[in-house]
């Protein structure tokens, strides 16, 4: 009789069982130079669970767009290693950086929508565009609208739109293909405080679903006001990092 | 590649086409000029090479034996026509032969030679004689024009010499006018391609952005070029149906005795060949932009 089975796992099966003992994104002694003399970030570690919702802030040039850039695979480092998902995502090979971004959503200041399409067409393009049947973007798309509150909106053009709404469009295309990640790089930075109140609690609402936050900013209030974990970011260099935080100024 | 895919690709393709306008138009207009001469050219070719080759079948001397020529002479003139290295065939045709030839060719107005034959025959022995190369003709005619107990030699000279030459030059000032076009046909399509390229520069960045694969990004445009050159192939090929349909029906009503390649042997080909080549074209002029303008 068998008591005791030594299993070996196939990397199938250890991503399956290993998966949530790795932290989500492992950061560790990350430098980013742009040519000789720029060095945009130094030296970062940095750790991000599942589930968490953090808020990178930092003065102008501080290097936190850099910091997302590389998450996103937009850039690679100089030097360290960027594990997502338990894998080094500084040795991915062109073709497979299409996939990881499926799984890292991402929101930016400019609302980067096209005009010659409705709002429906214009979260859909994101499924379309990674060969998604029909079927299921009739099904997933009005779900993502419903969420972020644009349903009876479907059809009307982007300049149809305010700031705030149009921003909205952009965050249920981020998440129509339900990332694991979403990162926003100053999300609120057209918007009046107001909206970008509405637009950080559409985040808060994103992140208790169980999607990983990521949010760079520069809005203080909003920052304090959701007492989330906060990093701060300056010269290029990671200078405090605190759960339930409030936004600091080095300066 | 999956067809839903694929049907979106052309999808995309066909919109840039439109939405470029006069660039498209221009670029299909330019593949169609490329191909309608190369067509063309073709078409001739191929009618001159058949005309050629009747040609070529005809050309034949004729060498006319000397009445005053005797016996020994003429036995000496056969040998000698056998016996030259570069001749094909020697056929006698006797005086009478003659004769009766000219009757049959008369048909019903025979009566008019009635009377010639026996020793009224004003027609001559010759010899109808057909070199093994038809370019050799003239050489030849003048060497045996020589011979002892020859009158005179006759061949299609003028006729035929030109018409060799004339098949050699088409074709390379053809090719080289071609090669030409072909360039700027290329050219012209990438530059469309490019303006494709810049005009959904903002499509492409949040492609992207959401995970689109390199090559799902490529295809549209590597589409666009395929349906421009694709179009600009097809319109040659109606030109040219229509035009040598015409050209045809012309020849045969007009000058009924010259054979002429068929309308429909000749669409077959310009098919088989203008539309690759259209396509090729298309395909060359999209890389040429996705790989220079088109980051990804
Ligand atoms: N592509 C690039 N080439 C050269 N230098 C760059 C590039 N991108 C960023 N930098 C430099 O890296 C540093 C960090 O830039 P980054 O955009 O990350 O700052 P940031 O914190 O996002 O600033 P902001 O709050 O103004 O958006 C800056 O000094 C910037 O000039
Ligand atoms: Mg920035």
């Amino acid at each position: 009789m068998q008591i005791c089975r030594i299993i070996q796992l196939t990397a199938a099966e250890k991503g399956k069982y290993f998966r949530g003992w790795f932290s989500m994104i492992d950061i560790r002694n990350v430098y980013k130079e742009y040519g000789t003399d720029i060095v945009a970030l130094k030296n970062i570690n940095l750790e991000i669970d599942r589930g968490e919702f953090v808020f990178v802030v930092g003065s102008s040039g501080a290097g936190k767009s850099t910091l997302l850039k590389l998450l996103h695979m937009d850039a690679r480092p100089t030097r360290g290693s960027i594990k997502v998902f338990g894998r080094d995502i500084t040795r991915l090979k062109n073709r497979e950086v299409p996939l990881l971004r499926r799984n890292l959503g991402m929101v930016f200041q400019d609302f980067h929508l096209l005009s010659d399409r409705n709002v429906f067409e214009n979260v859909a393009f994101a499924l379309r565009v990674i060969g998604t049947p029909p079927r299921e973007i009739r099904k997933r798309v009005p779900l993502s609208l419903e969420l972020v509150g644009l349903k009876d909106k479907a059809f009307k053009r982007p300049d149809e739109l305010s700031g705030g709404e149009q921003q909205r469009v952009c965050v249920a295309r981020a998440i129509v293909n339900r990332p694991a990640v979403l990162m926003a790089d100053e999300p609120t930075g057209n918007l009046d405080p107001n909206t970008s109140m509405g637009i950080m609690k559409l985040f808060h609402e994103i992140n208790i679903r169980g999607t990983t936050l990521i949010v760079a900013t520069h809005a203080k209030e909003l920052v304090d006001h959701f007492q989330k974990r906060v990093i701060v970011v300056e010269n290029g260099a990671v200078v405090s990092d605190r759960e339930r935080g409030v936004y600091i100024n080095a300066h | 590649m999956h067809i839903r895919s694929l049907f979106y690709f052309i999808g995309e393709a066909l919109k840039s086409i439109a939405r470029n306008g006069w660039m498209s138009v221009a670029s299909i207009a330019v593949v169609a000029i490329t191909l309608l001469i190369l067509g063309s050219f073709m078409v001739l070719n191929y009618n001159v090479t058949l005309i050629t080759e009747d040609v070529k079948e005809q050309v034949q001397i004729v060498l006319y034996v000397d009445e005053e020529a005797s016996g020994e002479d003429r036995l000496k003139l056969q040998q000698k026509l056998v016996g030259h290295p570069q001749m094909e065939e020697v056929r006698f045709v006797s005086r009478d032969e003659a004769l009766e030839r000219l009757k049959r060719q008369l048909g019903d107005r025979s009566y008019l030679v009635e009377g010639y034959e026996g020793e009224d025959n004003p027609l001559r022995d010759s010899y109808e004689l057909r070199t093994k190369i038809p370019e050799d003709i003239a050489i030849v005619a003048g060497e045996i024009k020589e011979y002892p107990g020859v009158d005179y030699v006759d061949y299609g000279s003028g006729v035929v010499e030109p018409l060799f030459q004339f098949t050699g030059v088409v074709r390379w000032m053809g090719l080289i006018f071609m090669a030409g076009l072909a360039v700027t046909a290329v050219f012209l399509i990438a530059h469309t391609i490019r303006l494709t390229v810049y005009i959904r520069r903002k499509e492409i960045m949040i492609m992207k952005y959401v995970g689109a694969t390199d090559w799902f990004i490529r295809w549209p445009f590597v589409f666009e070029g395929l349906i421009l050159g694709f179009i600009g192939a097809v319109i040659p090929i109606i030109i040219i149906y229509y035009g040598y349909n015409t050209a045809v029906a012309w020849a045969q009503t007009n000058i009924y005795f010259v054979s002429l390649v068929s309308p429909e042997d000749i669409i077959e080909e310009m098919v088989k060949v203008l539309l690759p080549l259209g396509v090729i074209l298309g395909v060359l002029g999209s890389s040429i932009s996705v790989r220079r303008f088109l980051k990804v």
